[in-house]
């Protein structure tokens, strides 16, 4: 983008040769339509392109110079890579076949000898620096553009999680809950998948992704009775089981949603939401997935959800200590985690606790 | 410009037609370059390297030297260094140098329709 917009001024032709009266005939012929700028051997050439580069559009080279030739500083700007950008036109008395050849192979626009007819060097010259530029305007035109769309689609990528955690925290807002909750859920996901050996092979997109689904893994609350929902006292066994259905209602309304159906980050919600409350015996519902049959980022999600449970304050509860939640989840109270799951969540579980001060944002 | 001027330089084998052209007609332009051809330095430095019997600087001063004056139209002058340049190129160290004379004669030739300007 920078050299973009820096060759787009580009409006100064540079005339490197020995002869005065060569670099005046040129100028002359040039200076209605350009700037120009006059150099007396390679060297000076050199010199004006290394700290004024953006400002030419072509240089007129002679090739037998003293100090330092047209050639070497063709081999030099070649290897610079500023033949790419700036057309330069040899200009010679006459030159043998292999200094053509070579000339044309470090990227020379044209050769054009000397004696000069100004009508022909004109409409050489102009016609390449009025095509470097059409391109150079174009290129700029398209990065435009690309920057553009990719603004675009990062702004829709926000929006979608916007959306997403605004739905789920509506939802759980009917149990009382802030939206600091599934922002957590959403924090530790991806803390531990970035940051412990659970994540090992996902991309960061697809780290992303996973965490966006964390969010959604109570939707199916909205399908609980109020009463049931909000009890603050224990559940009769038949509220229980009312209350378990969260997970297949929430897989359930995730699949009725044809936008969420297609998105990448489907079928992490679809399974998240189905399964963070299995457990690692096989004791868990809904469907009694033992050990690793349950994924990783359901585990996750599972502990995470826990975690955050014990460490604040619900309607049925107050708030625990952290050593207390950490006995209680290790010491299997809360459910039966993989030992592997329960490693590498307390490796991370002090860098978790900056999530649960006032004003705390995502940590990773 | 002045047909006796004129004269006096297309009989010094200058093209003055082809020069102005080239010079988009610019004769102010065309008048000062020819003064300044006779600060240039090529054809002394031709002398000295035919002297010393240096053929790499020879044949750089008379290729310098064949561009200008292709560039002035001195068509005379450019005609016989382009067969010198052509000579020193193939190494014909003898023919070049051979041309010394004539070469001599249409640059003073030159020099002197030009000092009269």
């Amino acid at each position: 983008m920078e050299r973009t917009e820096g060759r787009r001024q580009a409006d100064t032709i540079l005339i490197v040769d020995d002869s005065e009266i060569n670099r005046g005939l040129l100028e002359n012929i040039f200076s209605r339509g350009y700037r120009i700028r006059e150099a007396c051997n390679g060297q000076e050439a050199m010199e004006q392109l290394a700290d004024g580069r953006e400002s030419i559009c072509a240089v007129l080279l002679d090739v037998v110079m003293p100090v330092m030739d047209g050639m070497e500083v063709l081999r030099e700007m070649n290897a610079q890579g500023w033949t790419e950008e700036i057309p330069v036109f040899l200009i010679t008395a006459e030159a043998g076949s292999d200094v053509l050849r070579e000339a044309y192979t470090l990227g020379v626009m044209d050769v054009i000898s000397k004696p000069v007819v100004p009508y022909v060097v004109q409409r050489r010259i102009g016609s390449v620096i009025e095509l470097f530029s059409a391109r150079e305007r174009l290129s700029s035109k398209v990065a435009e553009q690309q920057d553009e769309i990719f603004q675009q689609a990062q702004q829709i990528i926000e929006l979608n999680m916007g959306m997403i955690e605004a739905l789920s925290t509506a939802i759980e807002f009917r149990s009382g809950e802030s939206g600091a909750h599934v922002r957590r859920i959403h924090d530790i996901t991806r803390h531990m998948l970035l940051h412990t050996k659970l994540g090992e092979g996902l991309s960061e997109e697809t780290v992303t992704h996973i965490s966006m689904a964390a969010v959604m893994h109570d939707v199916g609350k909205i399908a609980i009775p109020d009463n049931i929902l909000n009890k603050p006292g224990k559940l009769t066994p038949e509220e229980y089981e009312i209350m378990k259905t969260h997970t297949l209602k929430g897989a359930e309304l995730l699949e009725k949603i044809p936008q969420m159906r297609d998105h990448a980050a489907f079928r992490y919600a679809y399974d998240i939401a189905r399964h963070h409350h299995e457990r690692w015996d096989g004791r868990g519902y809904p469907d009694g997935l033992r050990g690793a049959e349950a994924s990783v980022w359901s585990q996750i999600v599972a502990v995470a959800d826990v975690y955050d449970a014990l460490v604040s304050k619900r309607v049925y509860k107050d708030a625990f200590s952290v050593e207390t939640a950490l006995d209680m989840i290790v010491g299997g109270q809360c459910g039966v985690f993989s030992p592997e799951l329960l490693e590498s969540f307390l490796a991370v579980e002090k860098e978790l606790r900056g999530l649960y001060r006032p004003g705390a944002g995502q940590i990773s | 410009m002045d047909e006796t001027v004129r004269q006096r330089l297309e009989a010094a084998g200058i093209n003055v037609e082809e020069a102005l052209e080239r010079f988009m007609g610019n004769e102010m332009l065309f008048q000062r370059f020819l003064k300044k051809f006779l600060e240039d330095e090529s054809y002394r430095k031709l002398e000295e390297s035919v002297q010393a019997g240096d053929p790499d600087g020879a044949l750089k001063a008379s290729h310098t030297l064949k561009g200008v004056c292709g560039n002035l139209s001195m068509n005379v002058l450019h005609g016989l260094l382009t067969e010198q340049v052509a000579a020193f190129r193939a190494g014909d160290w003898e023919r070049a140098v051979s041309m010394m004379g004539d070469i001599a004669q249409a640059f003073s030739q030159v020099c002197s329709a030009v000092q009269s300007l």
